[in-house]
């Protein structure tokens, strides 16, 4: 490749890091030679289905910003039970956690469909958070919103029963499907993946599920989960047993 | 130093013990293969052209001292996908530190 295609393909490479940059909420509003910066350090990486991304108590390398796909986060506990700690999807940022508390990795990553994300390397993003201030807040910001999310999963797994986690995740995860509010279950939503989420096993999910289908709040169909009442779904979530 | 300090230098250790084993082993040695330790659990990830050397790997990395339990996500042919959930039965091992 001549020297001309490869400056080009860089500068495409800026571009796309960029434009992934932008639909980042807490770095949407940086301005534009702060993106530039920390696109023009931002690597390509893409992902198979199933491909882990990092492992859990691997050393913290680099940051990612999802552009295409979802990714789920795990960690074992010491007992060995494995808890789904986030799913997330394009326009998230994650690894930052070790990156910035100097850690191994907590937990670990895995691509559940083909995933497109932009790395960028741990010196590169400290370094540039050190130059910028206003990268400095969106990353604080970033962190703030992490820990509120934490807790939120902290008081979910220890205080709700599984029927009201279910209820409260799956409002969550709502979406209009025509005239109804409908949860869409992907490729990968498996009864094992929903109960690593609710910190419970598939059996326990299960019945969780016919509960709240036998209360009228929900109907469990092949490809998603039609939300019958949603003002029941809600206060269901919201119910400390 | 910190408890936590402390078990994740522990955590460290086995980390390079795990990578020291998968390295001087004859059939491991060649492999793309990666390792994080965390609570004394090994996580297993990389590449192998087989399932045998999948379970090869696992085996390698469960017999270095104080590993508690191994998690198996490297990518072979045959083997299971490595996103899947996984569980393990450690409920007969003792927590690292402590005597059985």
């Amino acid at each position: 490749m001549s020297a001309d295609a490869l400056a080009l393909s860089e500068s495409q490479s800026t571009a796309r890091a960029q434009e992934t940059l932008v639909t980042v909420p807490c770095f949407a509003n940086l301005l534009v030679p702060v993106q530039e910066a920390v696109a023009q350090v931002a690597t390509h990486r893409h992902f198979d289905a199933g491909q882990v991304i990092y492992l859990e108590g691997e050393p913290a390398t680099a940051l990612f910003i999802l552009e295409k796909g979802w990714v789920k986060a795990a960690r074992m506990s010491p007992e060995g039970r494995e808890q789904a700690l986030l799913f997330l999807k394009p326009c998230e940022v994650f690894g930052d956690v070790a990156i910035f508390t100097d850690t191994p990795y907590p937990a670990t990553v895995m691509a559940l469909e083909p995933v497109e994300v932009w790395a960028i390397d741990k010196s590169a993003i400290l370094d540039l958070v050190a130059r910028h201030q206003q990268l400095a807040m969106a990353v604080i910001r970033h962190l703030a919103r992490r820990v509120l999310y934490y807790v939120g999963l902290v008081e979910d797994l220890s205080l709700r029963s599984v029927e009201a986690r279910l209820a409260h995740t799956l409002l969550s995860h709502i979406e209009s499907g025509g005239e109804r509010l409908v949860v869409p279950r992907r490729a990968w939503t498996t009864f094992d993946e929903m109960a690593t989420r609710l910190g419970t096993v598939r059996d326990v999910l299960s019945r969780a599920l016919r509960t709240l289908e036998e209360e009228g709040l929900l109907k469990v169909e092949r490809h998603q989960i039609v939300i019958l009442d949603p003002a029941g779904l809600a206060a269901r979530g919201d119910r400390y047993d | 130093m910190s408890q936590n300090e402390m078990e994740r230098q522990m955590d460290e250790q086995l980390r390079d013990a795990v990578l020291q084993a998968l390295a001087a082993d004859p059939r491991t040695a060649p492999l793309d293969l990666r390792a994080g330790v965390l609570n004394g659990i090994v996580h297993l990830g990389g590449s192998a052209p087989s399932d045998d050397d999948w379970a090869w790997a696992e085996m390698v990395s469960a017999r270095v001292p104080g590993v508690r339990g191994v998690v198996n996500r490297i990518e072979a042919p045959g083997a299971p996908s490595p996103a899947r959930t996984i569980n393990l039965n450690l409920a007969s091992i003792s927590m690292k530190g402590e005597q059985p």
